[in-house]
């Protein structure tokens, strides 16, 4: 119990960062928890513990990765109930994470009924609805902190900006979804314990018997299924190019965001525009790949026949094929799903334009990624995300239509201009800086 | 001239304020094998990138087949191989795919020797290289330098994952290699030994220069220890030219020296009335002792 | 039939010089015999070529070796080794100043250094 114990308090004091968000995030829990408890009408206070809370969970986010790390460790393993303690480590961090929801919610529920909490003595059914209440902000705030480090683990282990891009877009789901149900109140208690008990069996279990699951491949011997590989060998002639550049394959990608979609779609209703603007993001992670081509087309350059000038044609084509097919699956399930789903015509309109410039912009950025992620880069892509989704969450109103307008013709200009840098980058293009585990000691410069 | 495999003149590279390489000047034959040793942070990488045309220099020129390495045409690219630090293999692919993968893009590629290599090497063929082992990884990147035949192989540290019976292998193909044709082959590596083996030429990085460039043997011939004894109980002073670094105990003394002669022998003992001893010293040594 | 060791601080192709002279000298090596390839005996000890073959050429200028076309190399017939013996004295050398400076230092005179070479090759006749 002292190693869990031990395990925890480094999850919340083990960085600098963390320790200052743990303690910022309780003070501001606890000022608010105060002041809900002694004045009537402060509803408000909500917020203030919202923030509160999102801090507090913030320090806690050393959990997933310290988790990763040493759960993926042979030293965990050596340790005497090692993978259990860790197990238990993390449950108990996301209890301690999810009780200022049960116990803020129900004080700002009786706060905003103008009551005080002498009325909850009082009242055997008032405070039956409080205490049920908390039990309900506590488990759903469970469930949602336990998804929300899965997601958070998911993206440290990326490395790369595709694998981040998709990372954040879990993380993006995995709020939604919740959250969409918490706002409503749609959750019931049983079916919150239920949904604990399973998930954290199922990872538990998971988990514990990972070692065994590894010991008994190997003894199987090694993974002799590049037969199934998704990279299909045969019919690759001619697409070798492609497959260095990691371009080959635009089905992968199709595959792993339609389920995500479809799941949004079923919760949409009510949430339109949130739907667009998910579609907006997913046609801009086709791109995120493009910002990996620079490293990859060293080994291209050095193969082939062509001048750099060549080399940057070349792949801007095998983008484009890879993009367009992406490109063609989002705008069907736009049209489909969304004419199914009674999407406003303004609507569906709008979003092919932004379809098409979400892809475009994209991918010129990621080719204009030749010296490694820089600031011109984060921005531009932080504008330009920005914007699209603005332009996804106002495409409503008929008023709009002249900003939404105006929107995309800069947008489809900025398009231009990025493709003119991408190009003008990679005609002068030097291997030796474009990718950090490359040139770690001379990037320092 | 225009049979120099590569050659740099004044060869300089800077990123930003931090110079990696100053005024590096060499040439490169048919027939060369070159070992390239440097701590690390000389510039070893940086030498053989330029080499290969993915950065261009700061100052100089370097030209390989004749033409300047940073705008090599195809046909030239066709006769050059490369075997990088960190291989960049397809994860998702079995080694037979990734094979082909890279013979499509030359006009000639040697399958039966690769095949045979694969087998010899022990590299699986059928398996997902996502599930091998750093060493069949190093194993392979290094067979997708050799398939086209290239007249130039550069590798960069390619065999800091082999064990000792598998750098043997790569060493005897190696020089199979360079037996056959006339190649020529520039490897920079840490495993000392390998490079005496296979290397007939020694290039030294420190600090950015080329410090030594010179055949294997004269580097041994010419950077020797001496053990140096007076003929009383105190050792007279005497001045060596070339010293490294020396060492006095009494009646004894110890220097490194480097550009050693049997002249500079015959004037350092007559004109200091010493007794020299000459210690030969192996490349290991030689690079400890440079780097004193 | 030969010895190397690339880590030696002595090249390698002094090593084949030696190893060599001393055969021939010894008679390991009869005139006639034919020596390994530069390429087998590169292969075989897994090291550069371009050292061996400079060891044969200097053999070959020393008239310790014959070249001849298209077969490997031999070693040259005994005539032109009795020629060698300002060199061979010279190979004997460093062995002599060795043994010298031992005596010295053991504080022996030259007679009895004498006596005990004599008796050590008397020995050895046997």
């Amino acid at each position: 119990m002292k190693a869990v114990a031990r395990l925890v308090w480094s999850y919340f004091m083990g960085s600098l960062v963390t320790r200052v968000c743990t303690f910022g995030g309780l003070v501001l829990i606890a000022v608010a928890f105060y002041v809900l408890m002694t004045q009537p009408q402060s509803g408000e206070m909500l917020w203030l513990a919202s923030i509160g809370m999102i801090v507090f969970f913030a320090g806690s986010s050393l959990m997933p990765m310290m988790f990763g790390r040493l759960g993926g460790s042979h030293s965990i393993g050596v340790l005497p109930g090692g993978r259990l303690k860790l197990l238990l480590s993390a449950f108990v961090t996301v209890v301690i994470v999810a009780i200022p929801a049960a116990l803020v919610t129900p004080a700002g529920y009786v706060a905003g009924n103008a009551g005080s909490f002498a009325d909850l003595a009082k009242n055997p059914q008032y405070l039956e609805f409080t205490l049920q209440l908390a039990k309900l902000m506590f488990t759903s705030a469970v469930l949602f902190a336990g998804w929300l480090y899965l997601a958070m683990w998911f993206i440290s282990r990326q490395r790369d900006v595709a694998g981040f891009s998709k990372g954040l877009l879990v993380m993006a789901i995995v709020i939604f979804t919740p959250a969409r149900d918490i706002s409503d109140l749609t959750v019931s208690l049983s079916w919150n314990l239920l949904q604990i008990a399973i998930s954290w069996l199922v990872f538990g279990a998971g988990f514990l018997l990972w070692p065994r699951y590894k010991a008994v491949r190997a003894r199987r011997g090694r993974d002799r299924s590049a037969a199934f590989a998704l990279a299909p060998a045969r019919g690759t002639a001619g697409r070798e190019f492609d497959l260095m550049l990691g371009t080959a394959n635009p089905w992968l990608l199709i595959a792993a965001f339609v389920v995500p979609l479809l799941i949004a779609t079923r919760f949409a209703e009510g949430f339109l525009q949130i739907w667009l603007f998910f579609l907006t993001i997913f046609s801009t992670v086709s791109g995120a790949i493009a910002g990996e081509a620079a490293g990859r087309s060293r080994a291209l350059w050095l193969r082939g026949n062509w001048t750099r000038e060549d080399l940057f044609r070349q792949v801007e084509r095998s983008f484009w094929r890879h993009n367009g097919i992406v490109l063609g699956s989002l705008i069907l399930i736009l049209f489909g799903i969304g004419s199914y789903a009674g999407l406003p015509v303004t609507m569906l309109a709008v979003g092919l334009p932004l379809l098409i410039l979400g892809t475009v912009l994209s991918t010129y950025l990621g080719l204009m990624i030749t010296r490694g992620l820089r600031w011109l880069e984060v921005l531009l892509g932080i504008g330009v995300m920005l914007t699209l989704m603005a332009v996804a969450v106002i495409a409503r109103e008929r008023e709009d239509l002249v900003t939404v307008f105006a929107l995309l013709a800069s947008l489809a200009v900025l398009a231009l201009a990025l493709r003119f840098t991408a190009r003008r980058r990679w005609t002068r293009i030097d291997w030796m800086l474009c990718r950090p585990d490359r040139s770690l000691a001379v990037r320092a410069a | 001239m225009n049979s120099a495999t590569v050659e740099a003149s004044k060869l300089s590279k800077a990123f930003g304020s931090k110079q990696v390489l100053q005024d590096i000047s060499f040439g490169v034959s048919p027939g060369d094998v070159i070992g390239v040793l440097g701590k690390n942070g000389a510039g070893k990488t940086t030498l053989l990138d330029l080499m290969l045309g993915f950065t261009p220099p700061t100052a100089g020129a370097i030209r390989v087949f004749g033409h300047e390495s940073h705008s090599l045409p195809g046909n030239i690219k066709a006769r050059v191989g490369f075997v990088p630090q960190q291989d960049e293999l397809l994860d998702q692919l079995s080694a037979a795919d990734q094979l082909r993968v890279i013979a499509s893009f030359y006009p000639r590629w040697d399958s039966a020797l690769i095949s045979r290599l694969c087998g010899e090497w022990g590299v699986p063929l059928d398996v997902r290289i996502k599930s091998m082992s750093v060493g069949e990884r190093q194993k392979l990147s290094i067979l997708l330098a050799f398939g086209h035949q290239p007249e130039l192989l550069i590798l960069d540290e390619p065999v800091a994952s082999l064990d000792p019976i598998a750098r043997r292998q790569f060493l005897e193909q190696l020089l199979t290699i360079s037996t056959d044709g006339q190649r020529a082959i520039v490897f920079s590596s840490h495993i000392v030994s390998d490079i005496e083996r296979l290397a007939n030429r020694i290039w030294i990085l420190k600090e950015g220069r080329l410090d030594w460039q010179g055949d294997l043997d004269s580097l041994k011939e010419s950077i020797v220890r001496l053990h140096i004894r007076g003929t009383g109980p105190e050792l007279p002073a005497f001045q060596i030219p070339g010293v490294l670094n020396v060492r006095r105990d009494g009646a004894f003394a110890t220097a490194v020296v480097r550009d050693w002669t049997p002249e500079a022998q015959e004037a350092l003992e007559k004109g200091a009335s010493v007794q020299v001893d000459v210690e030969a010293l192996g490349l290991e040594e030689i690079f400890v002792e440079l780097h004193r | 039939m030969f010895i190397l060791n690339p880590q030696s601080g002595v090249p390698i192709y002094r090593q084949i010089l030696e190893q060599v002279r001393r055969m021939v000298a010894s008679g390991q090596l009869a005139p006639g015999t034919a020596l390994p390839s530069v390429r087998d005996l590169a292969i075989r000890h897994t090291i550069n070529p371009m050292t061996i073959s400079r060891a044969y050429s200097i053999l070959e200028t020393e008239g310790l070796l014959e070249r001849n076309r298209g077969k490997p190399m031999t070693v040259a017939s005994q005539s032109r080794n009795h020629s060698q013996l300002p060199k061979r004295l010279e190979q004997i050398g460093p062995l002599v100043k060795q043994t010298v400076i031992a005596a010295k230092q053991l504080q022996l005179s030259e007679a009895e250094l004498v006596k005990a070479v004599r008796r050590e090759w008397e020995q050895n006749d046997e």
